[in-house]
């Protein structure tokens, strides 16, 4: 299977000076379900936008499907689909009535729109409020007919900008079952954003991970996970005077305990790696103790992708974190 | 691809009449005002028809015409705001991702706003020919007129609609609206006779798109099929369009790719 994204040094400056996007290189391949699994502000948003023909690169080279972004976007569009962030929908009118516009956007018409929109529409149980007005539909419902209108044409590439978040855990799981469904049956290849290392871990054959506008590391999820060679001890130390020198002795102290792989300094503490790390958590608390210094916490985890951004950026990826205010349209700062 | 357009411009058509449709308050207001105007201008100023000079047919024949511009002004800024809304809430972007032709996203909210121009024209119309206003072309001349006031309509709205494509705030654009329709209705002969009307305030009126329009309104009610009077009604708005349009335009590409 060939690519079906190309990635090149793509870089995007902001109006304001803002390096959203900094230098990334990728590729997707046709059929795949590929993420950029990274925190608010990671340019997750802005690379989407840019790839779908939303926002003008300032440089680098994208191609989408042997189309370029800047001379094809015509093209493009008509083999893309896109939901973004915020649901957007036209609140005035029904749900089938949304969908049959989208379709009408992509020039479908007819029968074949017909029969297509009743085909979503039961796809993502909506048929029993199609003819209600989308003003009236609750927040899961309206999420699940933005994902059917970027669905009407069939596209061959899909690109969703955090399909799940706000979503209750059971729309979520519902969600995951569409897509993965999709990615299946379909052969729909799919460009996913995300800031849930579940949702990466769970979904995506290969992904991204993403931070201040680079991408950090690529790789399936198990592959990444297993880089980080055993599991993870985190050690919170009580904050102090010399709070750097005391990470530093730490550190060191830690690096002597035979077992442990790697340790590196993170925010208030030690991120400790090792196989079986379980077995060496009493060793650590001792060594800590002979050493006189005063250990906050200990936390253990077996690898997950957050351990793997962890890892890579001395940060956690953190959902909970207010979001930017997002708009929902794109970001009409352009530079030239 | 102009059929293409043609098909994209009647679906947006056909959405944005579904929108103001669903969305009675604007019809009703549009209305309301409307009736509000006639009866307030013709009783505040019913014994003005019967001063020296002014023309002949009382003033209800006479200010017809110049009330039949608020509509016609007011639903202008609806293009403008529905277009702020659009931006503001994603679906421009929505519909930029798909292939959809790029000025049937302009055309299609301009045709459905010209064509929501007739209700309050139509229920102006009849109400000031049960009031007694007469109408010297007839039904022919009523269609002009409905044409006429559509072509002021859609000109009228590139103002609102380049100035909601770059400030992208409803605030603006209906405050602009108001703003250049309060000063410009009152120095035309909308409301009143140009002879009426100072010297310099004469000057104004001849520059203004509103009087030539409500002149040839006021001559297919009153006088009768004055050519002159209407051509020259249509290349002014005809000017004013390309203006307004060039702006328009201007900032659609900016807001477009």
């Amino acid at each position: 299977m060939s690519d079906i994204i190309k990635v090149e040094n793509l870089v995007e400056v902001y109006a304001n000076g803002t390096r959203a996007v900094d230098g990334i290189s990728f590729s997707v391949r046709e059929g795949e379900f590929f993420g950029f699994l990274g925190p608010n502000g990671a340019g997750k948003s802005t690379t989407i936008k840019i790839l779908t023909t939303l926002l003008k690169k300032t440089s680098g080279s994208a191609i989408v499907a042997d189309y370029d972004i800047d001379k094809d976007a015509r093209a493009i569009r008509k083999m893309i689909g896109f939901q973004s962030q915020e649901t957007i929908l036209d609140a005035d009118l029904t749900g089938r009535e949304n969908l049959t516009l989208q379709g009408h956007f992509q020039r479908m018409r007819g029968d074949v729109l017909k029969k297509r929109v009743d085909e979503l529409l039961k796809l993502v149980e909506l048929s029993e409020v199609a003819d209600k007005r989308v003003s009236f539909y609750s927040g899961g419902m309206k999420k699940r007919l933005d994902l059917a209108s970027a669905l009407v044409h069939k596209p061959r590439l899909l690109f969703l900008d955090e399909p799940t978040t706000g979503l209750d855990p059971q729309s979520r799981i519902g969600m995951w079952e569409h897509l993965e469904e999709l990615n299946r049956e379909e052969g729909t290849t799919i460009f996913l954003t995300t800031q849930q290392m579940e949702e990466a871990d769970k979904l995506c054959h290969q992904l991204a991970i993403v931070d201040y506008g680079h991408i950090v590391v690529r790789g399936s999820p198990t592959e990444l996970k297993r880089q980080i060679g055993g599991d993870t001890i985190i050690l919170s130390l009580a904050n102090g005077d010399s709070a750097a020198a005391l990470a530093e002795r730490s550190k060191q102290i830690v690096s002597s305990i035979q077992g442990i792989s790697k340790v590196i300094n993170i925010e208030n503490g030690l991120a400790v790696y090792a196989k079986n790390a379980s077995y060496l958590i009493p060793d650590i608390v001792r060594v800590f103790d002979e050493n006189k210094i005063h250990l906050a916490s200990v936390n253990f985890s077996s690898p997950s992708l957050d351990d793997v951004f962890l890892q890579y950026t001395g940060r956690r990826i953190r959902p909970e974190e207010l979001s930017k205010k997002a708009s929902s349209s794109y970001d009409w700062k352009r530079v030239t | 691809m102009v059929y293409d357009a043609l098909f994209d411009t009647w679906h947006l058509f056909d959405r944005a009449m579904k929108k103001l449709l669903r969305t009675p308050i604007l019809i009703f207001l549009s209305i309301f005002q409307a009736l509000l105007f006639l009866f307030l201008f013709t009783q505040i100023f019913s014994k003005f028809g019967s001063l020296p000079g002014f023309p002949a047919g009382g003033y209800l024949q006479f200010a017809t015409a110049g009330i039949l511009m608020f509509p016609a002004i007011t639903a202008s800024a609806q293009s403008g705001n529905s277009m702020v809304d659009d931006i503001n809430s994603g679906y421009l972007s929505k519909m930029l991702v798909t292939p959809v032709s790029r000025p049937a996203i302009l055309l299609g909210r301009l045709l459905s706003d010209a064509v929501m121009t007739v209700i309050p024209t139509g229920i102006i119309l009849v109400l000031a020919y049960v009031l007694g206003a007469t109408f010297a072309t007839g039904v022919p001349g009523i269609l002009l007129i409905f044409i006429t006031l559509a072509f002021f309509e859609v000109a009228w709205s590139g103002i609102g609609l380049a100035a909601g494509l770059a400030t992208k705030s409803q605030e603006t654009v209906t405050g602009l609206g108001v703003l250049i329709m309060v000063p410009l209705m009152f120095m035309s002969t909308a409301l009143v006779p140009l002879e009426f009307l100072p010297d310099w305030i004469q000057t104004v009126s001849n520059f203004n798109p509103i009087s030539y329009t409500t002149n040839a309104v006021r001559a297919l009610m009153s006088t009768g099929f004055d050519w002159n009077t209407i051509i020259a009604a249509y290349a002014v708005l005809a000017l004013l369009t390309a203006v307004t349009m060039g702006a328009t335009l201007y900032q659609f590409r900016k807001v477009v790719k």
